[in-house]
């Protein structure tokens, strides 16, 4: 195998793909890239068993053939080289050389057929959407996954695919953030699918804010994603995500509207005087009015009021300040709407006019 | 088959805070020392072994102390530095095991049933500690080795100060026979007098009680008093004992109306709050839910009055509030004089499982 390239036409691939790699493999081959030459073309691919990321580029000279090569070791000298210089791959034993100018560099290699892809998926569903309307709704969610948790359906994002309408759908346990768009082309039936947390990162890091239209094809249990010369695969949480939309406070009628960046700003300050480990404000609401209070161990205190369109009474309730700011961090909406019910209960997050992204948020307990 | 008995040591400094006054400043060795704030209400926290030859000894009136032994030298207590040596010798502790239960700076409780050092006895442990103690911290201490925590304290206290006394299993019932019953845990003044009055001075006379009598004179302590009698004891050595209250409390240079506490009430309200806040940052996360307000008369008298209001108190103010709102549950006459005032939070429970982050979804088991 050998190819020659200039150094931008292969970082940039490189790129793509070099992010799957984790820093700790359970198998050595993981650390490597899987590089491919045939027919001029270059596809490399980087795999953590669940998430698989290929991209591809045409080369100059290229002779077929097949390797592996350390993911971490080649991406740092490639961007080491100085612009502008070709660079020429080749398998020599089980070594690769790189020449570029006067550098050369020997790697280390593992056999290409040790390296595990997924092959050919069996598609059984598809969405085509706009991708800055997909990056729009994996944006304003996403955040609110969990992380490491026992409940490991939690460690992802729900994509809640309702004939036509797509949702997606994060949280934690304590918060939950949901967003949805209407889909011009709808899809058969109805059916939930949770991307793992680190796929999610990787696609976002994929999709642009365009209006190109981008598919997303799923089997029983992968999804993949084309998008230009990258191919995106990775293994679904098999599970069972938790019925979501029975905890979306309905009862929730204590409506309390605020400007979203008079409230965001005000929280921001707050929280720096909130206790370090459980982030907790507190919120009281009176008509025309809505204060914010936080206390640390050092009984240092922040007080806020700010202005509030409501008629509810008195009612108080505490929040970890960061469940609300990545809230209202996420609505476009110039003013929103908070809808409590009572202490005990969780509260419901929208724009002030629109529907199209909720936030539920559980008080902590005063 | 039997179980084996435990191997309990108490380990007890000697006059601590005075010794380590006369470890750092040569001029108070071999001198009455007296570790005592300044002031007209202030009490002994410490009392050298010179000074305790003039009848001066810990929980007294400084005053009283200052009279007794005119020669003392009065050294305000430096907590930090007990701390620290009290820090260094709970090291020395933790060589031979994790049991560990500190009752205070100066003491503590050790289970070595199973020593990590692999001495043959107890008493080899207890040794080695005392030793340890002599040569890296320059202090003394004593200790008492025995099957349980109330004799291997009692027996700390027989060879003080630099002293090791041993009570084998075997021993147990002798030990105690002639010992007065003012000895044993619980039995302070109002106790010794009671048993007095019914002819009991002594442990073996407690002894010939019939424990039912016991239990019906002085209820669930009457049967204690028995098994104590006995030698028996089940208490375990707990390290790292959840605390159960945070409190502050002051004496007054002048007694006050109930009315002048507020000011006192907020004060210490803020020193309890901070206390609180570090237990609730701290590894257990726990935090306090009820409110206690404490109280001296000017004749001693001391009462309590606890509250645990639907709404944990959320600042150092609303601590104080809920503190000076308990005065109305006071209900002697308004000319009552107070001494003393207290505030403190109890009832602590796991921050994690009762304030903090309510579910979305409730969990399956």
């Amino acid at each position: 195998m050998r190819f020659s390239i200039q150094r931008e036409s292969l970082l940039k691939p490189m790129q793509q793909v070099v992010g799957v790699v984790e820093r700790r493999q359970t198998l050595p081959v993981l650390a490597n890239l899987l590089v491919q030459v045939k027919g001029g073309r270059l596809s490399l691919t980087g795999t953590d068993l669940e998430v698989e990321m290929r991209s591809s580029c045409p080369v100059e000279l290229g002779e077929d053939g097949e390797t592996t090569v350390p993911a971490r070791k080649w991406f740092d000298l490639l961007r080491a080289l100085p612009d502008g210089v070709k660079v020429d791959v080749q398998v020599k034993g089980d070594r690769v050389v790189m020449h570029a100018g006067r550098s050369r560099y020997t790697l280390a290699s593992l056999p290409a057929d040790e390296f595990p892809t997924t092959d050919e998926i069996e598609v059984t569903d598809k969405v085509s959407l706009p991708e800055g309307i997909l990056r729009g709704l994996m944006e304003r969610t996403s955040f609110a996954m969990a992380n490491q948790d026992v409940r490991y359906y939690l460690n992802g994002l729900l994509l809640d695919l309702r004939n036509t309408e797509l949702r997606c759908v994060a949280t934690d346990g304590h918060r939950m953030a949901m967003s949805e768009t209407a889909l011009d082309v709808p899809v058969k039936g109805n059916r939930q699918l949770i991307i793992p947390r680190k796929g999610v990162t990787e696609l976002l890091g994929l999709f642009e804010a365009s209006d190109d239209v981008v598919s997303v094809e799923f089997s029983t249990n992968h999804i993949r994603v084309r998008r230009g010369d990258v191919v995106f695969t990775s293994k679904l949480i098999d599970g069972k995500f938790p019925d979501y939309e029975a905890v979306i406070p309905l009862g929730a009628d204590k409506v309390v509207q605020v400007e979203r960046e008079v409230m965001r700003n005000a929280l921001q300050r707050a929280a720096i005087l909130s206790n370090e480990k459980y982030r907790g404000v507190r919120l009281e609401v009176s008509p025309q009015c809505l204060r914010i209070i936080a206390h640390n161990p050092e009984q240092e205190e922040a007080f806020e009021e700010i202005e509030a369109e409501t008629k509810v009474g008195d009612i108080a309730i505490g929040f970890n300040v960061g469940y609300l700011l990545d809230a209202l961090g996420s609505l476009n909406d110039e003013r929103v709407h908070l809808q409590l019910r009572d202490a005990q209960s969780s509260c419901l997050l929208r724009g002030a006019s629109s529907q199209q992204t909720q936030h539920v948020v559980m008080p902590l307990r005063l | 088959m039997a179980v084996s008995p435990r191997k309990i040591v108490h380990v007890d400094m000697d006059a601590f805070y005075a010794s380590v006054e006369q470890r750092d400043d040569p001029a108070l060795r071999g001198r009455p020392v007296v570790v005592a704030w300044k002031g007209a209400r202030s009490v002994v926290c410490a009392a050298s072994y010179e000074a305790r030859r003039f009848g001066v000894h810990s929980a007294m009136p400084a005053l009283r102390a200052e009279r007794l032994c005119p020669q003392a030298v009065f050294v305000p207590p430096d907590f930090v530095r007990y701390k620290a040596v009290s820090r260094q010798v709970r090291e020395i502790f933790a060589r031979h095991t994790d049991l560990i239960e500190p009752l205070s700076l100066d003491e503590a409780y050790l289970d070595v049933t199973d020593c990590k050092t692999g001495l043959p006895s107890a008493t080899a442990v207890a040794e080695d500690i005392r030793t340890a103690i002599r040569v890296e911290t320059g202090l003394t201490a004593s200790a008492g080795v025995a099957p349980n925590k109330f004799l291997a304290k009692i027996a700390s206290d027989f060879r003080k100060p630099d002293g090791l006394f041993v009570v084998r299993p075997r021993e147990v019932l002798d030990f105690l026979e002639p010992l007065p019953v003012e000895r044993l845990p619980g039995v302070g003044k109002v106790m010794q007098q009671k048993l007095a009055e019914l002819g009991i001075a002594r442990v073996v006379e407690l002894r010939a009680v019939d424990a039912r009598e016991l239990e019906r004179r002085f209820g669930r302590y009457g049967r204690r008093l028995h098994e104590l009698s006995l030698g028996i004891d089940e208490r375990p050595v707990t390290p790292d004992r959840p605390t159960l209250q945070i409190s502050s409390e002051d004496t007054f240079e002048h007694d006050l109306t109930l009315q002048d506490l507020a000011p006192h009430i907020e004060r210490l309200a803020g020193k309890t709050w901070a206390a609180c806040e570090r237990e609730a940052a701290g590894e257990h996360g726990r935090i306090a839910r009820s409110v206690v307000l404490k109280l001296k008369t000017s004749d001693f008298r001391i009462l309590t009055r606890t509250t645990t209001p639907a709404e944990r108190p959320a600042s150092a103010r609303g601590l104080a509030e809920i503190a000076c709102m308990l005065r109305s549950r006071v209900s002697l006459p308004p000319r009552t004089r107070y001494r003393l005032v207290g505030v403190g939070l109890a009832g602590f429970v796991d921050r994690d499982s009762h304030e903090a982050q309510t579910e979305l979804f409730h969990r399956l088991a």
